[in-house]
This record gives C-alpha cells, sequence and structure tokens, in this order.
C-alpha cells in the first residue's frame, strides 16, 4: 500500500512542475491508457472467462484485506470486481465470493442461479445450501472442526480428558460429532443444557465440576459479549481454562483457540475456484488444510499455566489427528 | 507472512464482532467487552483471582516473592476433608492438632504453645485472627467448607503486606464469588463421633447483581474418652454451631462495584470440667459463642491499569463460659485478705459460679491502591486502620481498645523477563506497645523459559504482645455464691494474688518478637507429553529475637522476651496431573534450636529450659501428605490421602483416608454420593493422651445436590 501511494505522489508531482501541454500530454496517455487496460480487459474475458466478483462483507478494511490476498492468490489472467447490492441482479455468470452470513444471504436472495463461494461462514451456515445446490454453493469454512479445539485444549493441559461442553436445545447437536470423536482421542465429553439464560452460570457451575476445561464451539446463544465475561471469570475462578470458541474471544479472555489463517483460506479459495473453472461446479465446503492457534499468555501466567509456544500448540494438534486419522466433524 | 499475521489477527476480530453481534441481536454498546482489556489480568479479586495474594498484588507463582501453598475447594472436597482445619495438613510444614477439649489449632514451623499466634489469617481480606487474646478460633470461623474458593497459604513472613500478625505466614481463605453459585445446593455428611455437617445455600446472578445466602451446621462429639488416673472416662468435648453467610455483589458500572458480607454464628463449644475446668469446677465451662460481622468493600477502577479498593469490615465476637466451682472452705480462708473474717469450715465448700466471659470487636478500614506502569514495574499500595476492643470483666476488668495504623506498599520490577524484583515493607504503630514497626521484604526471582523461577528471598518480620499478655488484669469474680460464703459474691479473686510470686512477671512490659528470614526456593513447571509437573522446593533459615515464651495459668505466670531461635528447613510440595489423574505430594524438614535469652535469675533452670521448649511445641522435624485423585468411568471418583507428622510431644500423627465419590449430571441438576473412611495408623493419641479415638477406622457418608 505504502508503495503504491508513493508512485502516485510523484506521478503527480510530475504533473504539477509542467505547464499546460505536459498536463493535457498527462491527462490523454492516462486516458488512452485506461481505455486500452479498459479493451484489454473485456478481450480477456471474453477469451478465458476468468472474472471473479467480489460481495464484501461491508467491513471495509477486512474487505480490502480479502482483495488482495484474492489478488495475489488467483491466476493473473483471473480479475476480480468489486460488486455493489444493486449490481448483483445483474449479473448473469461468474462466480461470486461472498463474505461472511450477512454477504451470501444478500448475494443468494438476489441471485439464486448464481454460483457462489462462501467465505468466513461457519458450517453450520452453508452446508445446508451447499447440499441443496451441490456444485453451484460452496464455502471455505471459517469456524474450526471441535474436535480440533478439543485437542488444542489437551495439548496445553496434556492431562485433561473430560471436556464440559455447554448447549442450548437447538445447539446440542453442533457437538454431536465432536462426543462421538472424543473417545478414539482418549477424551470424554459431557454436555450440560442451558435452558435459559437466567440458569447459564448453575449449568456453568455444574459443568465446570464435570470437565477439566471447558469448551466453547461458535454458539452465540451462549457465548456472545453480554455472558461471555461471567463465563470467563467463573471458568477462572474455578482454575479451570476455556477454548474457542474463535480467535476473538481469545483476545477478550479465552485461554486459547485454533484458527483458520486468512492465507490458508485465500488459499483454498483459489483452488475452489480453479476447480470450477475447471470443470463448472465446485467441490464441496471444506476446511483449510492448515490451523493456527492463538493464546492467551497473560491468561496462563495468571492461572499458573505452563504454556507451550503457539506452533508447538498446533504440531501437537496435527500429530493427534495425523495419529487418529484426521477423522474431524465434517 | 510475519507481517500479515497481526493484520490477520485485527480482521479477525472485526469479522467476530461483526459477524456475532448481528446474530445475537446485542446493541453496539456490547462491543467494547471484547476488546483486549475486557479481563483486567492484573486485576484484584473481581477478576481472575487464580493468581497470589502473597504481596496484594495479583502475581503468578513464577515472579511472585515467596512461597505459596493453593489448597482449592475442590482438593478439599474430593479428598473428603471434613472440617476446615484439617485441610492444612495439605500445606509443607504445618502441624494440625488439638489442644484442650479439642480445639482445633493449626500452626506452621511450631513457636506454638497452644494458641495460634504467628500466623494472619483472613477471610476475604477481612481479618479471622483473634487480636486480643492471639488466637485462632478454628471451630467458630464463619466460613463453610462448601463456599471455599481456594486457600491460599503464604509460607514465610508476610507482615510486609499484611502486618504483625503475619509473622510466620499468611492464610487467606477466598471464597466463592456469588456470581459464581447461582442456583440451589445442598449437602450433608455423617460420620464417626457424631460428625453432622449440613449446608444449604440459595443465589441468584445477573449482569447488576449477584447473591448468596448459606447456612452451614457443623456438629461433633469431638474424640472418643480421655484419661484421668489411668482410667477412660467420657470426654465432653464436642461442638455444635450454626453458621449463616450472605455474600453479594453489586455492579455500579463496569468500573465500580460493591460487595456487602454479612454473617451470623452461634453454637456451643463443649469444654470438659475435667479437663478444661478450672478453679475446682463441677460443670462444664462450655463455651457459647455468639459471633456476627459485617464486611463491606467498594472496587472501582480508573482505567484497566489503575484500581483501588476500600473496605472496612465490624466484626464482634462474644463468648460466655460460665461454670461452677466448690472448693473447700479452708482454701477459702487461706485466700482472705488480713482482717476479712474466716468463714466456717464445717459448713460445706465454697460454691459458686465464675466465667470467662469475653467480647472482642474489631473494626477494620482499609484502602489499597494499584497501578500496572507496565508489565515490567507494578506498585501497589495502601493504608490501613483497626481498632482492636475488648470487653471481659474476667481478663481485663472492663473495657479496652488497642489501636493500629499501618501503611504498606509493594512494587514489583522486572527489567528483564528472565529477572523480577519485589521490594516491600509495611509500617505499623500499634497502642500495645506504642511504638511504630517496620517489616520489609526484598526479593529477586530468575525466571527461566516462563515455567521455572528460582527465588532469593530475605524479609523481616514483626510480632507484638496481644492485649492480655501486655496488660492483663486477670481476676474472676464469684456470683451464685452459696451460704454461708454470700460475702464473696461480687468480689474480685485477683489471679495476681495467687500466683508464684517468686517466677511472676505478671504486668511487666513486653517487647515486640522478631523473626529476620531468608529463603531460596525454586518454582518449576513441566510440561510433559501426557502430564503436568509442578515442583516447589524451599529452603529457609529463620532468626527470631525476643520471643515471648512462658506459661500463663492461674498458678503461674512467667511470661517475657526470653528465648532466641535459630530454625532451617527444607520444604517441597509437588504435583503430577495426567488423564484422569491427581497426585500430590508434600514433605517438610525442620530443625530448631533456641536459647534462653532472659535474665538468668529471673527463672531457675527448669523453668527457663520449659520456656525454651514450649517454642518448639508444635514443632515437627518431618511432615509430609500425599494425595491421590482418580477420576474413573460413570462418574465415579477414588481418593486416597496419606498424613503424616513426626513428631509433637513424643506422638506421631499418621493417617491415609479413602474416599469413593460418584457424580450423577442430570439434565437439570447434579448429586453426589460418597463414603469416606478415615484409618488411623498409629493408634496412639495425637499431641494429648486425652485425644482418644477407639476405632481406627473412622467412616463418613456424605450426599449433596446442585441444582
Amino acid at each position: 500500500m505504502e508503495r503504491s501511494t508513493g508512485k502516485a505522489d510523484q506521478k503527480r508531482s510530475i504533473c504539477g512542475i509542467r505547464s499546460l501541454f505536459p498536463k493535457t500530454l498527462c491527462i490523454l496517455l492516462l486516458t488512452v491508457f485506461s481505455v486500452f487496460s479498459g479493451a484489454q480487459e473485456s478481450q480477456g474475458q471474453e477469451s478465458q472467462g476468468r472474472v471473479v466478483y467480489f460481495a464484501g462483507s461491508g467491513n471495509a478494511p477486512l474487505d480490502q484485506h480479502l482483495i488482495q490476498l484474492l489478488r495475489g492468490e488467483l491466476a493473473p489472467a483471473t480479475s476480480l470486481i468489486e460488486i455493489t447490492d444493486d449490481q448483483l441482479a445483474t449479473l448473469d455468470s461468474g462466480p461470486i465470493i461472498s463474505v461472511g452470513p450477512a454477504a451470501f444471504s444478500r448475494v443468494r436472495q438476489a441471485n439464486r442461479s448464481a454460483p457462489i463461494l462462501a467465505m468466513l461462514v461457519d458450517k453450520s451456515f452453508i452446508s445446508g445450501f451447499a447440499e441443496r445446490s451441490p456444485g453451484q454453493i460452496t464455502g471455505v469454512l471459517y469456524n474450526v472442526p471441535l474436535i480440533r479445539q478439543a485437542l488444542t485444549g489437551k495439548a496445553i493441559l496434556p492431562q485433561a480428558n473430560k471436556i464440559a461442553l455447554l448447549a442450548t436445545a437447538d445447539s446440542v447437536e453442533l457437538y454431536e460429532p465432536l462426543i462421538d470423536e472424543l473417545p478414539a482421542y482418549g477424551m470424554s465429553a459431557r454436555i450440560f443444557l442451558v435452558e435459559s439464560n437466567d440458569n447459564l452460570i448453575s449449568t456453568l457451575v455444574r459443568a465446570l465440576g464435570y470437565g477439566d476445561f471447558l469448551l466453547a464451539a461458535p454458539d452465540s446463544a451462549i457465548y456472545n459479549p453480554r455472558t461471555i465475561k461471567h463465563i470467563l471469570l467463573t471458568a477462572y475462578r474455578r482454575n479451570q481454562i476455556v477454548i474457542g470458541p474463535t480467535q476473538a474471544y481469545v483476545k477478550a479472555g479465552s485461554l486459547a483457540s485454533s484458527y483458520a489463517p486468512f492465507p490458508e483460506m485465500v488459499e483454498m479459495a483459489g483452488s475452489f475456484l480453479s476447480t470450477f473453472f475447471e470443470t463448472g461446479a465446485y467441490p464441496e465446503p471444506s476446511y483449510p488444510e492448515e490451523f493456527r492457534v492463538e493464546v492467551n499468555a497473560q491468561v496462563a501466567r495468571s492461572l499458573n499455566i505452563p504454556l507451550p509456544s503457539r506452533e508447538d500448540i498446533a504440531t501437537r494438534v496435527d500429530r493427534q489427528l495425523a495419529i487418529n486419522g484426521e477423522a474431524s466433524d465434517e | 507472512m510475519g507481517d500479515r499475521r497481526p493484520l490477520a489477527t485485527c480482521f479477525g476480530i472485526s469479522l467476530a464482532l461483526s459477524a456475532l453481534l448481528p446474530a445475537t441481536a446485542l446493541g453496539q454498546t456490547d462491543t467494547p467487552d471484547f476488546m483486549p482489556g475486557l479481563l483486567a489480568l492484573e486485576g484484584e479479586q473481581s477478576e481472575i483471582p487464580e493468581v497470589l495474594t502473597t504481596t496484594r498484588l495479583r502475581q503468578s507463582k513464577l515472579r511472585v516473592p515467596g512461597t505459596t501453598t493453593i489448597i482449592t475447594g475442590d482438593m478439599i472436597r474430593d479428598l473428603g476433608i471434613m472440617n476446615l482445619v484439617e485441610a492444612f495438613r495439605l500445606v509443607p510444614g504445618m502441624v494440625v492438632g488439638h489442644w484442650g477439649s479439642t480445639n482445633p489449632v493449626a500452626t506452621y514451623r511450631g513457636t506454638s504453645q497452644y494458641e495460634q499466634r504467628r500466623l494472619q489469617v483472613q477471610i476475604d481480606g477481612r481479618t479471622a485472627y483473634r487480636i486480643s487474646l492471639a488466637d485462632v478460633d478454628w471451630l467458630g470461623m464463619p466460613v463453610a467448607l462448601e463456599n471455599i474458593e481456594r486457600i491460599e497459604v503464604s509460607r514465610g513472613p508476610n507482615s510486609a503486606a499484611y502486618g504483625i500478625n503475619a509473622f510466620l505466614g499468611s492464610i487467606n481463605i477466598i471464597t466463592r464469588s456469588p456470581q459464581d453459585t447461582a442456583g440451589v445446593e445442598a449437602y450433608t455428611s455423617v460420620g464417626s463421633r457424631g460428625h453432622l455437617r449440613t449446608f444449604t445455600s440459595v443465589g441468584d446472578t445477573d449482569a447488576d447483581k449477584s447473591w448468596r445466602l448459606s447456612y452451614e451446621k457443623r456438629k461433633s462429639n469431638g474424640f472418643d474418652s480421655q484419661i484421668d488416673g489411668g482410667q477412660e472416662i467420657p470426654f465432653h468435648d464436642g461442638h455444635d454451631i450454626n453458621n449463616f453467610n450472605f455474600d453479594s455483589v453489586f455492579r455500579i458500572d463496569r468500573q465500580h462495584s460493591v460487595d456487602v458480607r454479612a454473617g451470623v454464628l452461634d453454637g456451643v463449644n463443649e469444654e470438659d470440667l475435667e479437663k478444661s475446668g478450672k478453679l475446682g469446677a463441677t460443670t462444664n465451662p462450655d463455651i457459647i459463642m455468639d459471633d456476627y460481622y459485617l464486611h463491606v468493600r467498594f472496587d472501582g477502577a480508573t482505567s484497566p491499569d489503575h484500581f483501588y479498593h476500600i473496605q472496612a469490615s465490624y466484626q464482634n465476637q462474644r463468648q460466655r463460659q460460665r461454670w461452677t466451682v466448690s472448693a473447700p472452705a479452708a482454701e477459702i480462708n487461706a485466700l482472705l485478705p488480713t482482717g476479712f473474717p474466716p468463714f466456717p469450715e464445717d459448713q460445706g465448700p465454697f460454691i459458686a459460679d465464675l466465667n470467662e466471659d469475653l467480647e472482642e470487636t474489631r473494626q477494620e478500614i482499609e484502602f489499597q491502591d494499584t497501578i500496572i506502569f507496565s508489565d515490567q514495574f507494578k506498585l501497589v499500595s495502601g493504608v490501613g486502620y483497626r481498632k482492636d476492643s475488648f470487653n471481659s470483666e474476667t481478663f481485663f476488668n472492663g473495657k479496652g481498645d488497642n489501636y493500629q495504623s499501618r501503611v504498606f506498599a509493594n512494587a514489583e520490577y522486572s527489567p528483564f523477563r528472565w529477572l523480577t524484583f519485589n521490594a516491600g515493607g509495611n509500617w505499623e504503630r500499634t497502642t500495645t506497645t506504642d511504638e511504630d514497626y517496620f517489616s520489609p521484604r526484598a526479593a529477586a526471582n530468575f525466571i527461566l523459559n516462563n515455567n521455572h523461577a528460582l527465588r532469593f528471598v530475605f524479609s523481616r518480620a514483626v510480632r507484638t504482645p496481644d492485649a492480655f499478655e501486655q496488660n492483663p488484669d486477670w481476676s474472676y469474680t464469684p456470683t451464685n455464691v452459696q451460704p454461708p460464703f454470700e460475702a464473696l459474691d461480687g468480689q474480685r479473686i485477683k489471679v495476681e494474688d495467687i500466683l508464684d510470686p517468686t517466677t511472676s512477671t505478671y504486668g511487666q512490659e513486653l517487647e515486640e518478637e522478631w523473626i529476620t528470614s531468608r529463603e531460596i526456593s525454586y518454582f518449576g513447571q513441566f510440561h510433559l507429553e501426557s502430564a503436568l509437573l509442578s515442583v516447589e522446593v524451599r529452603y529457609f533459615n529463620d532468626d527470631f529475637h525476643d520471643m515471648i515464651s512462658g506459661v500463663i495459668n492461674e498458678e503461674e505466670w512467667y511470661i517475657a522476651n526470653n528465648v532466641d531461635l535459630e530454625q532451617e528447613g527444607v520444604e517441597l510440595e509437588t504435583s503430577l496431573e495426567f488423564s484422569g489423574t491427581k497426585l500430590r505430594a508434600t514433605y517438610a524438614y525442620l530443625e530448631q534450636e533456641g536459647r534462653y535469652t532472659g535474665d538468668p535469675a529471673a527463672l531457675p533452670v527448669d523453668k527457663q529450659e520449659r520456656a525454651v521448649d514450649l517454642m518448639g511445641r508444635l514443632s515437627a522435624r518431618d511432615s509430609g501428605s500425599f494425595a491421590w485423585i482418580q477420576d474413573l468411568p460413570m462418574g465415579f471418583m477414588t481418593s486416597a490421602a496419606m498424613y503424616w507428622t513426626n513428631e509433637v510431644r513424643n506422638t506421631r500423627f499418621e493417617r491415609a483416608d479413602f474416599r469413593l465419590a460418584r457424580r450423577v449430571d442430570r439434565t437439570n441438576y447434579s448429586y453426589m454420593l460418597a463414603l469416606t473412611i478415615q484409618h488411623y495408623l498409629n493408634p496412639k493419641p495425637w499431641i494429648s493422651p486425652d485425644n482418644r479415638i477407639e476405632d481406627q477406622n473412622q467412616f463418613f457418608v456424605e450426599a449433596g445436590i446442585r441444582f
């Protein structure tokens, strides 16, 4: 960004010190260049059909960051064009990358036939759409497989083997694959059902009495800005750690969470698009191959928990998964 | 890649927020909760508390200037420990026993006679130590085991943080926050020797307020029997105590909250006339307890790096101890002052009621301020004021007050990741001696790999004599005097007049005691492939000067600053946790050498030796514990614990506890059933020949439910 800004400044200064003629020449040259390049783009589109549309989340820094990464990932001949909501309905072809669940919903409502690659969506959100429209809808999953989160907890607390889970009646199915997978890793989990907000803490206290740590899934009915502080403090007062649900919660005070790094997600998006261009259909929604671990070292220090390095934790998790086969909850 | 990661992290947070908030239909006002400063990690008790209170700064074990044992409430419950004082057997170097009619005593590194004089005990920062008679009433401690979150025992002088009484260490009992105990809980345990404990608690919590009301009953018949003249006779030494506690937290806004705690405790501590009866007691001098307290604390913060609290407490402890005495008329006549007409000696003995009623009141206020200048430099400082009032016709001939003012501070400075310095001190002025004292502490912690610390600690601490030692006005005033001795009704019989005059130091002014302590300790955590190993080893070398030793009873009073002690030892605390298994072991070795430093002419040699011996009366050369907690399938859990202390007054304590528990979690409730067996490996009574337990196996059954 800094370098390109510098060039623009330089270009302006060159134009600025000339008289009217050079200025006119500059404008002319720029106009010619832009017309030429526009024509080239148009020719490329027609000859290769390599246009990818981008429906952003509305969070400008996030969208720009993703666009930058995607442009670096996509083949040079492939164009990435940012589109607005108004333009959605008029698109007749070309894959659309949507960012976040809201953008996906907007795109889907505006154009039900569009092939959409959803980024930054959870498995629970996108899998229904993908099953109904195989090949047309896919996603690079943003949430972390719960077995990976569980093993992240075990990598930090190697002695842990019992995991406490909080769920509502609506979210209980989130955890079912995990409960089936855990015995293969010598672990077990129990779900404590939170019937209403009023009994969240009393249920949590019982859950903490059971588990070696609390595993939080992206279940906004339980883990949300209003509840998270109380949950974390209650757990820490009982000397129990909380793993997950996302990187953001680690900043907020959760001890650790695995997360899918953006470059990995973008790389997978590039691979999905290549498949789409070659076959006309997307692969199924999938998790990135590589995960990293975010830790809150200050929380660990406060709890007297010796923390392996982030890389070490990720390696331990990968090793465990490799030993037992990547039996994630996909 | 390296440059992109923080950016990606930042965007990840933004995304999480944008994705999360609409889904939960929460307003933007909640978003600040997701800022990194959500939890004031270095904050006081309102925030993450699983760090140590040794210096009043929230510190990890790596940075704390001293050795601290943490006993969690869960550990106490999982090991089937049936009363609070027994939990201290898990602390290296602590000796737990009973004196008199089963009055519990817990000491760290001895130097105790009977009363526990040199350990500060606090409950949630409120002093629980009984100042005026320098004792800790473990039976009347207003805290239920179920409400204990954890107990922090700072081993080593801690006067630099907590003042005069933290001479050998400090115990801070931290109860569960009412924010964490919403719901209903009920528990009961019954067992050998009339053990009964019931606990019920109800509470609720929401964003602005949390509260808990709990009730606990503790009952025991005490030991089975005592020995008198070689004969086993019944022992009247039980207790029956009711304890109500109310705890609440009111959140004013994100940075201010108020804790209000209150409690009422009443009950009876049975005292046996044969064992504890005085002056010809013919009835049991049972102690009727009637205590209450109110504790208010205001927590505030001006920023995540600057927070403070003001706390005030009022406590009242009233004990009523009355009994009937009978003495031959001739003995009474011998005590009469000259000129007083003697009583007839053929009309039966002198019969009257005596008492040791005592009321102690404590008012305490404290302000503490913490500033986190940076991760490298943190400062806690504060001021405190305490008024200790006593009212006892017997011990003080009325009312009296003592006042203490203090200023304290501790700075933590970490110039490098591998090095932390702590320097702190407490300046205190007390009217007990009308002098002021400064208790400093300095420490350097060398930290390796974030998991190992080598500490060098130097500290000095002071203990002042208690009000009774310093200003006694001890007498007994007979009431309900039977004929023909009515003339003595309401007359003060001064103990001073019946003391052995050749050795008496009654009323002589005492000075403070001093300890200089040096510690080298290592704390390390080893992150093994499938286990976590923690090791803490402590070497200490202490010099005690001007220790107050001697005897206080109705016949002899010879206490003085007359003993110097030198002691050194090693303590080990280690734990190993792996899947489903927790192992923990402690060991303490102590060598103690004392010498009489008082006036050689003041006491005969045997009493000089006794004064020195009394300092080591509860000092055990070897002691330790081993605990094993094992999770089993189907919610079963077993635990085994072994405690030994070798030896005190030629007795050894050796006991193994076994517990089998099952916990069942249902949708709306969880319940627990447990059976505990305490097996006394050594059938010989511990500390006193009267502490007799007939069956080496003691059984306890527990049941609990939580909604």
